[in-house]
C-alpha cells in the first residue's frame, strides 16, 4: 500500500481546506459548557482532553500521561474508573481481550480478533497475488442495450471525446416483422495472443501478469500501429479533446489508470498523442473492486473475475456451452467470453 | 583528358538559365512557407488538426511514408543497373538516382515524424525494441539501407568530387575536398577502388531495398490479419513492383530535367528508350499483380475484402483509383510509352514519367485508407477520410523539402558524371 501521507491519486488537494478546517471548529461544542453539564470535574476532564491529545501528538508518552492522572482519576471516578480496562496501558499491543470485551458487549469483537481475521484476509489475498488471470463473461440474454456500461466507464476511466473503452455493439438479424436484435458490449479482449502487443514497435503494450493488456502512456510513441492490428476495434487514439464546453473543470483530474496518477489532463502531455484501450479498470481490480461496467450493469449481465480460479463464476460461465468468444478464427484467444 | 580539365574549371553544375532558377526557388520557397505553417498547426493543435479517427487512425502522411519508400527503393534498384549490372548508358543517371533514392527516404522519415501522436518520441524505437513487430525491423532497416546509399553515393561520385576540388577553386572546391573524406586522388587505380567497393555495397544494397525496406514495409501492412485486404502473400511483391515502377519513372523525369535545365546537354535517346521499355515492362507487371490480388480477394467472397475493393473502385475517393491509379499510373505511360518515336524524345518520356510518378501517389492511398473505412466489426462506426487542409499542406511542405534537397545536391554535386566514359581514372 503506498504511505497515508501521500495524497490519494485522483482526490485533488482541495484549496478551500483551511476554510473547511475552520467550519469544522465553528460547529465543535464549547467543552468547557459541556462539562458542566456532567457532575464530574470540569477542570479535571480539561486537563486530561488537552494532554490525551498531546499524546495523540506524540508530544507526551502514554505512561507519562497516565501516571499524572491516574490518582485524580481514580479520586474523581471511582469504582467505573478501576473496572473499565485501559488497553493503552494494560497491553502491549493496546488491545482488549475478548473476556472484557464481551463484558462491554462490544459487537464486532476483540481488537485482537478483528486484527486476526484482518491478517486472514491479507493472507488470503496475497496468497491469490500474481496468478489470476482477469477476465469476463457477459451473458447476451441479460444485456438489454442499455449502455450504462459505456456511461460508467467514460465516467470512471474519464475518457476523452471519441475514446470509448467500452460500446455496445447492435445487431438486427431477420426481415421484419421477424426482426431480433443482440446488443453485444465490446470492452477490450485483454487476448491471450494480442496482436496489438505483437506489432508495437517499442514494446510500450504487453501483457501482465493478471492477463491484462497494458498500455504504457509513458512509452507509446502513438505510431497506432496496434490500432491497424486490433480485430476487434478496442483501441483509440487520444487527439487531446476535451469535455471542458461540457463539463466544469472536465480535466481537472484523470482517472489512475493502470494505477498510475497523471494529475490533471494537460494539453500535449501522455495520454494525450497516446493509444487507450480499456485496461479492465486495473486501478479497481488491485483494491478489490470488479470493473466499474460490471459493477454497474443493470441486467448483471456482467461479470468479472479469476479465470485460473476453476471455482471463480467467471471461470464456470466460461465453460458453459453457451459460451463463446469473438472472432475465433483469429486466434487471439480473448478473455472475454460471450454467453449465447 | 582535355576535357575533363575543361569541365572542371569552369565546374559550375547549377541552372543553366537564372530565370529559371529564381522561379523554380521561388515556388519552393512558397511552397515551404505554406507547409511550415500547417507544420505549425500540426504542432500546436496536436492530432486533432488532421481528420483521421479511432477508425481510420492511418491517412495521408502514411500513404505519402510507404510512396517515399517506394520511391526511393525503386530509384536505388534502377541505380544497381548501373553500378551493379553494369548496363550500357546507365552510368549517366547512377547518382541521380542514388541522390534521389537518400532524398527520397529523407522525405519518408519526415513523414513517419509529423505522423506520430509523439513526435517528441521518434527516437524510442532505438531504445526499446519489440522483435515481432515488424515496424521495429523496418526502422532499423531504414537507417542500414540509408548508410548503404550515402556509401554508394560516396564511392560513385569520389572520383569527380577529387577532380572538382585538385581543379576547381572557391567554396565549390572546398566542399567538393571535405566530401572527399580525404581520399583525393585522381589515379585509375583509386577510380577502380571506388567502383570495386560501390558495387560491393550495391550487392548488399539489393536485398536490404526489396526485401527489408520496401517488401518490409509491404510487410507491415500485410501481417495486419484483422484487415483481410492488407492480409495477402501477394502485397509485399505488389509493394515492391509498384515501387520499382515509380523509381523508374522518377530517374527517367529526373534524367531529362537535369540534362535539360542544369546540364544542358543533349539527351541520350538510347537510354531514354531502355528506360521506357523498362518502365512498361514495371507498368504491365504491377498492372497484372493488382489485377490478381483483386480477383484472389473477390473471388474469396470474404465480406470484408469485397466491401473494401467495392470502397475503392466506387467509394468517396474512387477517382483516385480510376484517375491517378488506372489514368495516370497505367494507361497514360502505357500509351506514350509504346511508340518507339515518343519513348525516345525527352519531353513525352518525361511526362509519362511524371504521370507515372503522381500516379502511384493514389496507389499508396488507395493501399493505405480503404481498408479502414469499414469497420472491423460489424455493429461499429464506418469511418470516413479525406485528408484535412492542414494533412494536404504539410505534405506540400514535406515534398518541397525534398525538392529542395534535391536542387541544392544537383546545382551543387557532381551528379552527371565529369566523363562520357565511365571507367577511367584521369591517367589512363
Ligand atoms: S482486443 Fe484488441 S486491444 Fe484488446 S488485447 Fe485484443 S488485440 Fe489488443
Ligand atoms: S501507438 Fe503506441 S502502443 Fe500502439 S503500437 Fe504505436 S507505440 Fe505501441
Amino acid at each position: 500500500m503506498s504511505g497515508t501521507d501521500e495524497p490519494l491519486p485522483s482526490v485533488p488537494d482541495d484549496p478551500r481546506r483551511e476554510a473547511l478546517d475552520a467550519m469544522v471548529d465553528r460547529e465543535a461544542l464549547d467543552p468547557r459548557d459541556e462539562l458542566e453539564k456532567t457532575t464530574y470535574r470540569t477542570d479535571l476532564g480539561i486537563a486530561m482532553a488537552e494532554d490525551a491529545r498531546r499524546v495523540g501528538r506524540g508530544e507526551l508518552s502514554s505512561e507519562a500521561y497516565w501516571q499524572k492522572y491516574d490518582r485524580a482519576a481514580a479520586a474523581e471516578f471511582g469504582d467505573d474508573y478501576r473496572e473499565t480496562p485501559n488497553p493503552a496501558v494494560d497491553r502491549a499491543e493496546q488491545t482488549i481481550d475478548d473476556e472484557i470485551a464481551e463484558s462491554l458487549s462490544c459487537s464486532v469483537g476483540s481488537m485482537d480478533g478483528v486484527a486476526e481475521s484482518l491478517e486472514g484476509v491479507a493472507a488470503e489475498e496475497s496468497e491469490g497475488e500474481g496468478d489470476e488471470k482477469w477476465g469476463m463473461v457477459i451473458d447476451l440474454q441479460k444485456c438489454v442495450g442499455c449502455d450504462s456500461c459505456t456511461v460508467a466507464c467514460k465516467a470512471e476511466n474519464r475518457t476523452p471525446p471519441g475514446v470509448t473503452y467500452n460500446v455496445v455493439m447492435e445487431e438486427e438479424h431477420g426481415e421484419y416483422p421477424d426482426v431480433t436484435r443482440t446488443n453485444v458490449p465490446r470492452p477490450c479482449m485483454q487476448c491471450d495472443n494480442p496482436p496489438c502487443v505483437q506489432v508495437c514497435p517499442v514494446s510500450a503494450t504487453y501483457k501482465m501478469e493478471n492477463g491484462v493488456v497494458n498500455v504504457d502512456y509513458d512509452r507509446c510513441i502513438g505510431c497506432r500501429y496496434c490500432m491497424i492490428a486490433c480485430p476487434y476495434g478496442a483501441r483509440y487514439f487520444d487527439f487531446g479533446e476535451n469535455y471542458d464546453d461540457e463539463v466544469d473543470g472536465a480535466g481537472e483530474i484523470q482517472s489512475p489508470e493502470y494505477g498510475v496518477d497523471r494529475g490533471p489532463r494537460t494539453d500535449g502531455e501522455s495520454p494525450v498523442g497516446n493509444v487507450r484501450k480499456c485496461s479492465f479498470c486495473t486501478h479497481r481490480l488491485n483494491r478489490g473492486e470488479e470493473p466499474a461496467c460490471v459493477e454497474t450493469c443493470i441486467g448483471d449481465a456482467r461479470n468479472a473475475g479469476d479465470l485460473n480460479d476453476p471455482d471463480s463464476e467467471v471461470s464456470k460461465l466460461a465453460d458453459s456451452s453457451r459460451a463463446f468468444q469473438l472472432k475465433e478464427a483469429e486466434g487471439t484467444d480473448p478473455n472475454v467470453y460471450y454467453l449465447k | 583528358m582535355s576535357t575533363i580539365t575543361d569541365i572542371t574549371e569552369r565546374y559550375d553544375p547549377g541552372f543553366r538559365s537564372e530565370t529559371v532558377r529564381y522561379a523554380w526557388y521561388g515556388l519552393l520557397a512558397v511552397l515551404l512557407l505554406v507547409g511550415g505553417w500547417a507544420t505549425w498547426r500540426r504542432l500546436t493543435v496536436g492530432m486533432a488538426s488532421t481528420n483521421l479517427s479511432s477508425v481510420t487512425p492511418w491517412g495521408a502522411w502514411v500513404a505519402f511514408y510507404i510512396y517515399f519508400v517506394g520511391l526511393s527503393a525503386g530509384a536505388f534498384l534502377v541505380s544497381t543497373l548501373a553500378n551493379v549490372f553494369e548496363v550500357e548508358g546507365f552510368e549517366q543517371i547512377d547518382r541521380d538516382a542514388l541522390f534521389a533514392a537518400v532524398v527520397s527516404m529523407v522525405v519518408a522519415l519526415l513523414f513517419v515524424w509529423v505522423d506520430l501522436g509523439r513526435m517528441d518520441r521518434m527516437y524510442y524505437p532505438f531504445v526499446w525494441r519489440q522483435p515481432t513487430s515488424a515496424l521495429s525491423w523496418e526502422v532499423h532497416a531504414y537507417v542500414a539501407y540509408v548508410a548503404v546509399l550515402v556509401t554508394e553515393l560516396y564511392f560513385s561520385m569520389r572520383l569527380d568530387l577529387a577532380r572538382v576540388a585538385a581543379r576547381a577553386r572557391g567554396w565549390r572546391a572546398t566542399l567538393c575536398r571535405l566530401l572527399t573524406l580525404g581520399r583525393t586522388s585522381t589515379s585509375a587505380a583509386s577510380g577502380r577502388t571506388d567502383r570495386r567497393w560501390l558495387k560491393r555495397t550495391g550487392l548488399v544494397g539489393i536485398p536490404l531495398a526489396i526485401f527489408m525496406v520496401h517488401g518490409g514495409t509491404g510487410v507491415l501492412f500485410a501481417v495486419a490479419k484483422a484487415r483481410p485486404y492488407w492480409n495477402s502473400g501477394l502485397f509485399p511483391i505488389i509493394f515492391v513492383v509498384s515501387a520499382v515502377v515509380s523509381g523508374t519513372a522518377l530517374v527517367t523525369v529526373l534524367y531529362v530535367v537535369r540534362t535539360k535545365l542544369i546540364a544542358g546537354d543533349a539527351v541520350d535517346r538510347d537510354l531514354l528508350d531502355r528506360l521506357g521499355q523498362l518502365l512498361a515492362a514495371f507498368v504491365v507487371t504491377d498492372a497484372a499483380l493488382t489485377a490478381i490480388e483483386a480477383l484472389i480477394a473477390i473471388n474469396s467472397l470474404h465480406p470484408h475484402e469485397l466491401e473494401t475493393w467495392l470502397v475503392v473502385l466506387f467509394g468517396e475517393m474512387s477517382w483516385s483509383f480510376w484517375w491517378f491509379m488506372v489514368g495516370f499510373g497505367w494507361v497514360f505511360p502505357l500509351v506514350v510509352l509504346s511508340k518507339r518515336s515518343w519513348r525516345r524524345s525527352p519531353f513525352p518520356a518525361a511526362s509519362a514519367g511524371l504521370f507515372v510518378v503522381v500516379g502511384i501517389v493514389a496507389v499508396r492511398f488507395n493501399i493505405v485508407v480503404p481498408p479502414q473505412i469499414l469497420p472491423v466489426m460489424e455493429g461499429l462506426p464506418h469511418g470516413s477520410y479525406v485528408p484535412s487542409t492542414v494533412e494536404w499542406l504539410t505534405s506540400l511542405g514535406i515534398v518541397a523539402v525534398g525538392l529542395l534537397l534535391y536542387s541544392l545536391g544537383a546545382e551543387i554535386l557532381p551528379l552527371k558524371p565529369l566523363e562520357s566514359t565511365p571507367h577511367g581514372g584521369d591517367d589512363t
